[in-house]
């Protein structure tokens, strides 16, 4: 099925997420949202910690419920977690009580594909994610961006069409970083299906202007910004220093409350 | 001839190699018993021996004549039947206690597992069991051996569910534990890929508790030994805690000494065959370790 990028995949409408906190102060987490999606798009929600930013891709996954709103993904309105949204963590998700290659086919496990099947597809998605080699390795085996590359080759073999990723790099160090960037997008790119369309939460700038097509920015529980990324893709180091880029940066540190480090940049610029 | 002697040389270096290897298992072997640990058995037995050259052999038996008065009644100890032991031998009675342990651990562990799981999952069903449960954890259970000999007479059935009451009690907080400290992101990871509620349970709460569960079974295991001896020595046919029973009325303390080694070899055992399962069974938790 092509993708179809005038197909409406998350549709958010108005939602709130409320808590009451142990002092009894009622407190906004998520106020009043709205957004649409279309199919294929990359996403990546920016904004200061506590933000709601989590919250909101939470709710997106079905692990919590709004208080108020809808929200919509293919044009049902979701009332729990669903295959079809597949989900990446920050800390580790994988199962230790399971083999690496157990762990990759659980989804469809669960579906009820059958083992050789199964087993068919997840060695393929962990050869993508260069994992070939400790298939049958437990994951106390594995380092932390080995686990990550797990967690990704399940989603992906799990064929959801909308991936939610919580800051899945951000416990990671700069090179394992940019190398699951990599291949994230390789994977978000296969060609011969249709692109899943991706909300990424992140607080790191340049890997929102490296991954998306579209960033939003939250503060307080509220979008404040919507910035579409047009800079083709591949993107590398130099597509950061583009013009357009260097501006949309600028715009993120002030939304981040970081504007005198945008100045400095403005000023480095220049000079 | 100079090849012959090469060949030789050949076939005597392949001959070496499993004689190494002996070694290398023999060495394995002397670390998994621990010197330090054998060390203090020694001096344990060195210890008594020196004691029992000075006490009495009525009051302190030496190590050895226990160790031969074991191996003598272990299948036959004609002696027992004048005091009505129905099956006077060491290990008919072991026996009798053995499965008594195993039913009674089986069965409690069972009941345990999975009121302590449903417990940590289901509040109303944590409301009502946690409070029995504390309250048998604190009082000694082996204070309700007497009204159980009222209920079950002097059969199997008072001993075994004296001891399975001990057990629910151990494995009931040990599974309750274990699934309330299960991090949440792996039942959240299992129903984002799609888990349905049976396989949440089969897939995630189970084998991510195992682990823990397997400890608290250990445990009961061991005290269940003891916990069993001392039900049939307050009202049993049979068991070693009857032999017990009857040796102590007859003041033998070489009988009784025999008789608690057998038993705490069986204990070792059954522990040590359970600690294999364990590493087999929960290989995950143990691997590169």
């Amino acid at each position: 099925m092509p993708t179809d990028r005038n197909r409406r995949m998350i549709e958010l409408v108005r939602v709130g997420r409320t808590y009451t906190r142990a002092d009894g102060q009622r407190v906004n987490a998520v106020d009043d949202v709205s957004l649409i999606v279309p199919e294929g798009e990359f996403v990546c929600l920016i904004g200061p910690s506590g933000c709601g930013k989590s919250t909101l891709l939470q709710m997106v996954a079905g692990l919590d419920a709004p208080s108020s709103g809808a929200i919509v993904v293919d044009g049902k309105e979701i009332a729990g977690p669903g295959r079809e949204r597949g989900m990446v963590f920050q800390r580790d998700s994988v199962f230790p009580w399971l083999r690496v290659v157990d762990n990759v086919e659980y989804g469809l496990k669960c579906r009820g594909v059958a083992s050789g099947e199964r087993r068919e597809i997840a060695r393929d998605y962990l050869r993508r994610v260069s994992l070939s080699h400790v298939e049958q390795a437990w994951p106390r085996e594995l380092s932390g961006g080995m686990l990550k590359r797990v967690a990704i080759a399940a989603v992906f073999a799990n064929g959801g069409e909308v991936l939610l990723l919580d800051e899945p790099f951000g416990a990671l160090d700069y090179v394992t970083r940019h190398q699951l960037q990599d291949v994230l997008l390789d994977l978000w790119e296969e060609p011969g299906r249709a692109v899943p369309t991706v909300l990424f939460v992140t607080h790191d700038v340049d890997e929102a202007l490296t991954l998306a097509d579209r960033i939003i920015a939250m503060r307080a529980g509220a979008i404040i910004d919507d910035i579409p990324v047009r800079a083709a893709r591949p993107r590398d180091t130099d597509s950061l220093l583009l013009p357009d880029m260097v501006a949309i940066k600028h715009k993120l540190l002030g939304h981040l409350g970081l504007e005198h480090r945008a100045a400095a940049l403005r000023g480095g610029a220049a000079a | 001839m100079a090849a012959s002697a090469k060949a030789m040389t050949k076939a005597a270096l392949s001959q070496d190699a499993p004689s190494s290897s002996w070694l290398t298992a023999a060495t394995r072997t002397l670390a998994a018993l621990d010197p330090l640990r054998l060390a203090g058995a020694v001096l344990f037995i060195a210890l008594w021996q020196a004691a029992s050259a000075v006490v009495l052999p009525i009051i302190l038996p030496g190590p050895f004549s226990v160790l031969q008065r074991a191996a003598a009644d272990f299948w036959s100890a004609p002696a027992l039947s004048y005091y009505g032991v129905e099956d006077p031998s060491l290990f008919a009675n072991l026996l009798y206690t053995a499965e008594n342990v195993a039913i009674a651990v089986l069965l409690g562990s069972a009941i345990g597992i999975t009121l302590g799981l449903l417990s940590a999952r289901i509040w109303f069903v944590r409301a009502a069991i946690d409070p029995i449960m504390m309250t048998a954890g604190t009082v000694p259970i082996l204070i309700a051996a007497p009204f159980l000999l009222i209920w079950f007479g002097v059969g199997r059935a008072s001993a075994v569910s004296l001891v399975a009451f001990y057990v629910v009690v151990i494995l009931y907080v040990s599974a309750q534990r274990a699934a309330l400290n299960l991090d949440p992101i792996y039942e959240n990871s299992a129903l984002t890929l799609g888990a349905g509620k049976r396989q949440m349970l089969r897939d995630i709460l189970i084998p991510a508790t195992v682990p823990e569960i397997l400890g608290g079974f250990r445990i009961a295991l061991a005290g269940s030994w003891g916990l069993e001896a001392v039900a049939e020595l307050l009202g049993s046919q049979s068991g070693i805690g009857k032999i017990l029973e009857v040796l102590a009325g007859a003041t033998d303390p070489q009988g009784i000494l025999a008789t608690l080694l057998v038993l705490g070899t069986a204990a070792i055992l059954a522990d040590a065959l359970a600690a294999a399962f364990i590493a087999r069974f929960a290989a995950w938790n143990f691997a590169a370790r």
